[in-house]
């Protein structure tokens, strides 16, 4: 469930961005006042752990079905939401640079995901508070349960929301929903029931480890932990909401545009004025997201504008001419990379010969 | 048993790329925070276009072909990969064709435009995850964490994912022992059963935190601090910055004029 | 050169749970010297070994390195002195690259940059991996890896190497590579290990422990030709001094 670079926009990637890098410097501060700076190696060698732990196949019998290790929730239960959520930040990061598992600019939103919900909510809010009588066998598989569930019911919902708000999926809210919240509840109750089982073996052997990690954050602190969950909310909301007005439709829109600006420009060479405008309004960075308003895109870019828009409301009708020349164009893009591709790999092989 | 198989697959990938990035070639030679900053700024071109645009992306492939065949690099390995990371996008792409069905016509074609996207964002999948895959390829971890270092990325941060990085292949390691020996066991099984999750998984997690602790104790014993202090960082010269500049420009220049359909209408008009 | 000795005063550990560990140790260990500290699993040895570089404390007793006590105050001094080579090298090799890793040490004492190259330099010179520096750790063999470990101690320059069990796990030529460059060096020298043969070899002294005491301290040629005493602390004496399994009789 790791989002792809493919399937968000800038916009929501940044908003992610920032929301993570918060928490991350907020939890960097935490784990140096608590530190106990023999957590650092900890932290590091635990993260190795997950990557390894996640070649584990656990099978449930009769059901042919499998799961693996996820991580958040379990690694806020050994070393505290802070450490968690800064381990998973790293295994996250790791998993994106070489594994192809997401991708650098969705990384903000997969430690969302699969961190800030399970270590900052999931942790605090489920798990801590049915513990809070002191850890049983029970309370281990009822707060181990409840919480990977609606840890990753969570960051599935998240999924969903930042892909919509990308535009990049035509799937409509309810569908999607649908197809995403009951896979998650699956993965979710074999993730509890691994944690559970987990977290009763550490307890058993070693119960210091479970409960010093409780520890480590005194109940005073969870008033900043909701203003911090309150703020990361709004930012998501805010990123959301200002992402849904930006890609409200402009991706019809943007197509046409580029269009008839391309076509134009070629056909009506002297129209430098125009052109210029155009140009103007291109450079505003990301036009789709209107960033920059176009200011000297006086009337013509304006009627262009409405000229698209109307356009795009009859948009399957794209003039057969235009898309020809795409194509063709297209098509020499794509055999110059070739080319150059291979043209300079004959050049890297022939230079030793030369040498030689 | 097929999960020690992928472990053993992962620790190899690791080890692959790590001999990539310990290559000499131009783009190795590129000073590391340059590399990451030209690898963020193409996802953010590539990931900023619309999601009908796929001729217009086209050009961006000049990135990738350039990168790997100057810092020669082996395409197999790096398309394996970009395979194993498709799936999920093309799981969600498809549907795209299922939920919008207006079509148009390209010559004497009939698509629908939930095609247009669907290819759209696939072509965007390869373009990032090559990208992504070309920086630490042609960079390496030690290098790359000097780069974040130099943005000022706390340095608990960057020693916990160094260390991280580090322990991947050992923990690997041990885990394949674990699952052999499981497995040898249990040749029926297909996996872990129920009744031992707790106490295989857990066995493993006290072995981390032993060996956490003597991690920690050979870092002391070197005069550990805290305090993660990194070497003097390679400078930015002249070479780099023409490096980052003419990427910068180009993906500009795709990013605001279609190109291909530039080229297309100039011949088509030509003809 | 009383300088450098290391001197280990009725030392007792006790661990939480109520074990025992070292019960009452003694031993003076003068500069120059090489000691090979035996004893069966779970005699004591790495809990002693822990005790001398300052990772426990001990109970009772004292450890003195170069006359300065061992305490939390004094060990940043006292760790650049001795240098320890941990058995399992994954646990000392914690960094991505065998330069990162052998620099680690010196630039923990903020040393300038253009020193700790020197020292890494010279530290992997050596050893004798030198060609390995940006090499990955992972990618080490076992032979390279316990290389690369010692430089990573060596580059602080240290007085008095302590290691333990520096030939486990390694093959016959590696082991052999690994005796000679220890033979080599001129520090102060505290060695544990099971391989009886290497101690014999390398060590001029030889210290045995049992259930947390010292069963005998001496001359190496003495102690471990002492097939009564190795047998009573779980020993044997050394498979070179044994009967030649091809002509059976005593060489």
């Amino acid at each position: 469930m790791h989002m792809a670079d493919a399937l968000i926009s800038p916009v929501v990637g940044g908003t992610m961005w920032a929301a993570t890098a918060g928490a991350a410097a907020y939890s960097i501060k935490k784990v140096k006042n608590e530190m106990d700076e023999n957590k650092i190696p900890l932290m590091g060698v635990m993260g190795a752990f997950i990557f390894a732990a996640q070649m584990i196949n656990f099978t449930i019998p009769g059901t042919g079905s499998s799961g693996h290790l996820g991580g958040g929730l379990l690694l806020a239960i050994l070393l505290g939401p802070y450490a968690g959520f800064l381990t998973m930040a790293a295994v996250l990061t790791i998993q994106a640079l070489f594994f192809a598992d997401g991708g650098l600019l969705a990384l903000g939103c997969n430690i969302f995901n699969l961190g800030f919900f399970s270590c900052f909510i999931a942790y605090p809010l489920i798990y801590k508070l049915i513990i809070a009588k002191g850890y049983t066998r029970k309370r281990i598989w009822g707060a181990g349960m409840l919480s990977a569930i609606i840890g990753l019911q969570l960051g599935a919902f998240g999924v969903v929301l930042e892909t919509l708000l990308s535009g990049k999926t035509e799937l409509p809210f309810g569908t999607f929903v649908a197809l995403m919240q009951p896979i998650h509840l699956a993965i979710g109750v074999v993730e509890g029931l691994v944690v559970a089982a987990v977290v009763s073996f550490v307890w058993k052997q070693r119960p210091e480890i479970i409960e010093k990690a409780a520890l480590g954050q005194p109940m005073g602190s969870l008033s900043i932990k909701k203003v911090l969950t309150g703020l990361a909310i709004a930012a998501v909301l805010f990123g959301g909401i200002f992402s849904w007005f930006a890609s409200a439709n402009p991706d019809g829109l943007e197509w046409s545009m580029f269009r008839t600006a391309g076509v134009e420009e070629l056909e009506a060479p002297d129209g430098i004025h125009e052109t210029l405008a155009k140009l103007q309004e291109k450079t505003a960075f990301l036009p789709d997201y209107g960033f920059k308003a176009p200011e000297t895109a006086s009337e013509p870019a304006a009627k262009d504008g409405e000229a698209a828009a109307e356009e795009s409301e009859a948009w399957p009708a794209v003039s057969g001419g235009t898309s020809t020349a795409g194509i063709v164009g297209g098509v020499l893009t794509l055999a110059f990379a070739a080319l150059i591709g291979f043209a300079v790999s004959l050049v890297k092989k022939k230079k030793p010969d030369l040498t030689a | 048993m097929k999960t020690s198989e992928a472990g053993l697959n992962t620790t190899f990938d690791m080890r692959l790329l790590d001999d990539m990035a310990r290559k000499e070639t131009v783009i190795h030679r590129v000073h590391p925070l340059v590399k990451l900053v030209t690898t963020v700024i193409y996802l953010t071109v590539v990931v900023s276009f619309g999601s009908y645009e796929i001729i217009g992306l086209l050009p961006l492939l000049f990135y990738p072909v350039l990168v790997i065949t100057l810092a020669e690099l082996p395409i197999r390995p790096i398309l394996k990969r970009m395979l194993l990371a498709a799936p999920f996008v093309i799981g969600i792409g498809i549907l795209n064709p299922v939920f919008d069905h207006q079509v148009f016509v390209v010559g004497g074609l009939t698509l629908s435009r939930g095609w247009i996207t669907f290819f759209s964002i696939v072509l965007k999948c390869i373009l990032t995850v090559s990208a992504a895959l070309l920086l630490i390829a042609s960079t390496g971890m030690d290098k790359l964490a000097s780069a974040l270092r130099m943005l000022k990325i706390p340095r608990l941060f960057v020693l916990q994912l160094l260390l991280t990085y580090r322990y991947i292949s050992v923990l690997m390691e041990e885990v394949t022992r674990i699952l052999r020996a499981y497995s040898m066991r249990a040749p029926q099984q297909k996996g872990i059963h129920p009744k031992v999750w707790g106490s295989l998984t857990g066995q493993l997690i006290l072995r981390t935190f032993e060996r956490a602790q003597r991690v920690y104790q050979a870092m002391c014993l070197r005069g550990f601090t805290g305090e993660y202090n990194t070497g003097a960082h390679e400078r930015i010269t002249v070479r780099d910055t023409v490096y980052l500049v003419v990427w910068g420009l180009f993906f500009a220049l795709a990013r605001i004029y279609n190109i291909p359909m530039l080229i297309g209408s100039l011949l088509t008009g030509v003809v | 050169m009383s300088h450098h000795m290391t001197e280990v005063k009725d030392l007792h550990y006790v661990y939480p749970d109520g074990h025992k560990a070292v019960n009452g140790i003694s031993f003076k260990i003068h500069h120059g010297e090489s000691v090979g500290i035996i004893g069966a699993n779970g005699a004591g040895k790495s809990t002693l070994l822990m005790l001398l570089m300052g990772v426990l404390f001990p109970c009772q007793g004292e450890v003195l390195v170069g006359e300065v006590l061992v305490t939390k105050k004094t060990l940043p001094g006292i760790r650049q002195r001795m240098g320890m080579v941990f058995q399992d090298p994954d646990d000392q090799l914690f960094m991505t690259t065998v330069y990162d890793d052998v620099a680690f040490g010196p630039r923990n004492y903020n040393l300038e940059e253009k020193e700790v190259e020197k020292r890494v330099l010279q530290a992997l010179e050596m050893v004798g991996i030198l060609h390995l520096k940006d090499r990955a750790p992972f990618k080490l063999s076992g032979g390279e890896k316990r290389a690369a470990a010692i430089a990573s101690v060596l580059s602080l320059q240290p007085d008095i190497l302590v290691m333990d069990e520096p030939t486990s796990a390694l093959d016959p030529k590696s082991r052999r590579r690994l005796m000679k460059l220890l033979d080599s060096f001129e520090h102060t020298k505290i060695i544990t290990s099971h391989d009886l043969d290497m101690v014999y070899e390398l060590c001029d002294r030889s210290i045995v422990i049992k259930d947390g005491e010292i069963a005998a301290d001496g001359p190496t040629s003495k102690i471990l030709v002492d097939a009564d005493l190795m047998d009573a602390c779980g020993l044997e004496i050394p498979l070179a001094l044994q009967n030649c399994p091809v002509c059976g009789r005593k060489k």
